[in-house]
């Protein structure tokens, strides 16, 4: 018998028998839907966590520490270049900084660039024309491979030393009608001189021009309420700042930047080799890809029992089907087709079920993530990103990966209608 | 013709020795349980006695291969039984189109035959219906279009007009030995019914497994045996 022959037989069977058809692949959809979803929130969550590494850090960016000596019991040996603090009850730590020298020793290595010490000036408020004054939470440096989202301006063609990226919520608080209205006005940042005395403190005002406004993201860390100041900029006023104190040419972190991002990982080696800690983009969001890959074996394998279910669905079904259909295979083999015909027919069926159950559960899913994945973006505040991003190719995997799964079921009940003993089956009482 | 294995073996028919030839049409008479269904089966390759021969142009069937038994039956046998056995949710024309499908007969020429099979039978008006829609006689009628499709060499017919009144039942004869004359095709027929048996060249009288007498039709003459039809006739 001809294949083609088969699958249309298999088909008008099903026809036949609607209801069983619809429910029986019903039950093997369900697991397709959930399946396909999970698959696509896969996609999605893995070129999610890629905008967030482009948002919060850059591939070819190294963050180090000097390694930190480890916390324990009783009193530390002091080291000349850490600050000491409390580590909680009974212990005490230090913290052990990055010197010019460290810096300095860095920058030799092999495929760095540039070294860029994490300066973290602390400014007392920051200002403009209206007056009014408000504490900045953290000064950033600017970095040109961070993807940032602004609601005015731009930044591209980098930021000049006299130049700053203000969040949105700055430019309403600081009497700017709205997030343009602040572009190319003035704010200053008010910087204490530490080492001034305490009888004559020394205080200077910092002038920048607003470049561009950072508006609010899903992914990024640290765009939100800091402020974003040029390196040389930030390092103008750490220097005012901070001179003449102890701390002074001590940092805590250094974003090391490397020519080739593939080589992010050997050069973490050699910085570990030398005494530091270093932390590349892949590390940073280590954490977030595990969680994601948690969340999605979780859900794929709620799928598979679903699809378990749907195998035994299935046999019961075929199980049925062949019981019913005694007489009708008891003719096929008295008209002498083979075994191996009959088998295959009710294989095929199953693979009808199977294919069915899938297209169903499948474009479900697919109609399903289609409408939900804007409200899911807004109520995760992701933006442009959705987060359930279907490929054709995994769509099509699911549904013949179903169909595979349904034809293993129906084996056993194709085999039951290929041991019909033609003469038992057409026995007529 | 001995079946079962071993210790289970039951003999259910005995020392049954024929020749039928080519084109006639035979009739198998026996009550129920006399072993012509056996026979019948035996005959077509659809049962398989542990002793015995079925010689069919000179080839002894029941040493063939399942493989090449199933070949021989979709390439030179055709059945009708009984309950008829089409496939009510099936259109006439996929219902003929079964056996060409089983004997891999190419599209063109199904399409073809299954025309021919219809129009014989006089059913080509309902090839779209469904099987379910035909009236007994009109089924019966698909079953001989479906057994004569691939233009078998013998037709096996078991008690077909048993499910029909007489006036259907008739025109189902009339097709059946219409068909045999015209076409040479050996048509052998399992009844209890001695009408339906007259109509045949030869008739085969069973019972209890045995041959009780066989008698050629046309000249009245008793080949084997002598035992009166009367208790047939009940």
């Amino acid at each position: 018998m001809k294949y083609i022959d088969t699958i249309k037989r298999a088909g008008r069977s099903l026809k036949n028998a609607k209801a069983r058809t619809l429910l029986t692949s019903l039950a093997i959809g369900v697991g397709a839907f959930t399946i396909t979803l999970s698959l696509a929130a896969g996609e999605g969550g893995k070129s999610y966590t890629d905008s967030i590494v482009n948002a919060n850090t850059s591939r070819t960016e190294l963050l180090v520490t000097q390694k930190q000596p480890p916390a324990s019991q009783g009193p530390q040996e002091y080291n000349p270049q850490a600050v000491s603090g409390a580590a909680g009850a009974g212990s005490s730590t230090q913290i052990a900084f990055l010197s010019q020298a460290n810096l300095d020793t860095i920058t030799q290595l092999d495929h760095v660039k540039s070294v860029t010490p994490n300066y973290n000036p602390n400014v007392r408020y920051i200002t403009s024309e209206a007056n009014k004054k408000f504490v900045v939470d953290a000064i950033a440096a600017f970095s040109s491979s961070v993807t940032g989202t602004y609601a005015a301006g731009s930044v591209e063609g980098g930021l000049s030393d006299t130049e700053i990226v203000i969040p949105e919520e700055y430019s309403k608080a600081l009497g700017f009608a709205n997030a343009s209205d602040a572009i190319g006005k003035t704010v200053s940042l008010q910087a204490d001189k530490l080492s001034s005395p305490v009888t004559a403190p020394q205080s200077k005002a910092f002038d920048y021009t607003v470049k561009a406004v950072s508006s609010k993201s899903g992914l990024a860390f640290r765009t939100q309420t800091s402020v974003q100041l040029s390196a040389e900029a930030n390092r103008e006023l750490y220097t005012y700042i901070n001179e003449g104190t102890r701390a002074y040419g001590n940092f805590l972190l250094a974003a090391v930047e490397i020519d080739d991002a593939s080589k992010a990982n050997d050069v973490k080696t050699v910085l570990e080799g030398k005494g530091f800690e270093a932390q590349t983009a892949e590390d940073l969001l280590g954490t977030v890809n595990t969680f994601i890959n948690v969340l999605l074996g979780i859900v794929i394998g709620f799928g598979a029992l679903a699809v378990l279910t749907s195998v035994f669905g299935i046999i019961n079904t075929q199980y049925i089907s062949v019981l019913e259909r005694t007489q009708q295979i008891g003719l096929m083999k008295a008209l002498g087709m083979r075994r191996r015909d009959v088998g295959r027919l009710f294989k095929l069926e199953a693979a009808w079920i199977g294919f069915l159950g899938g297209a169903i559960g499948a474009g479900l899913a697919v109609i399903a993530g289609t409408i939900a994945n804007p409200f899911i973006s807004e109520a995760l505040d992701l933006g442009d990103i959705s987060l359930l991003s279907f490929n054709p190719l995994a769509v099509a995997g699911v549904v013949i990966g179903l169909m595979l799964v349904a034809v293993a079921s129906g084996i056993l009940p194709a085999r039951k209608a290929s041991k019909l003993d033609p003469i038992e089956a057409l026995r007529t009482e | 013709m001995t079946y079962g294995k071993k210790q289970n073996a039951f003999v259910a028919l005995e020392d049954i020795n024929f020749t039928i030839p080519d084109g006639a049409s035979v009739a198998i008479l026996g009550k129920s349980g006399s072993g012509k269904s056996t026979l019948m089966h035996a005959m077509s390759g659809l049962d398989r006695p542990e002793q015995g021969q079925v010689i069919i142009d000179g080839q002894d069937i029941l040493t063939l291969k399942e493989k090449q038994i199933d070949k021989f039956r979709a390439n030179k046998i055709g059945f009708i039984f009984q309950s008829f056995f089409v496939q009510a949710n099936e259109t006439v024309s996929d219902n003929v189109s079964l056996p060409l499908e089983i004997a891999d007969v190419s599209w063109g020429e199904r399409k073809k035959k299954i025309h021919a099979a219809l129009e014989s039978v006089d059913l080509l008006d309902k090839i779209g219906n469904k099987a379910k829609n035909l009236s007994g006689g009109q089924k019966q009628r698909l079953a001989v279009a479906r057994a004569i499709v691939n233009e078998p060499q013998i037709i096996f017919a078991d008690e077909p007009t048993g499910n029909l009144d007489s006036v259907t039942g008739e025109k189902v004869e009339d097709m059946l030995f219409g068909y045999n004359k015209e076409n040479g095709v050996t048509l052998i027929i399992v009844t209890h019914d001695p009408d339906l048996a007259a109509k045949c060249d030869m008739q085969i009288n069973i019972k209890d497994g045995r041959i009780e007498s066989i008698r050629d039709t046309n000249t009245g003459k008793t080949i084997v045996a002598t035992v009166t039809d009367a208790e047939e006739s009940k």
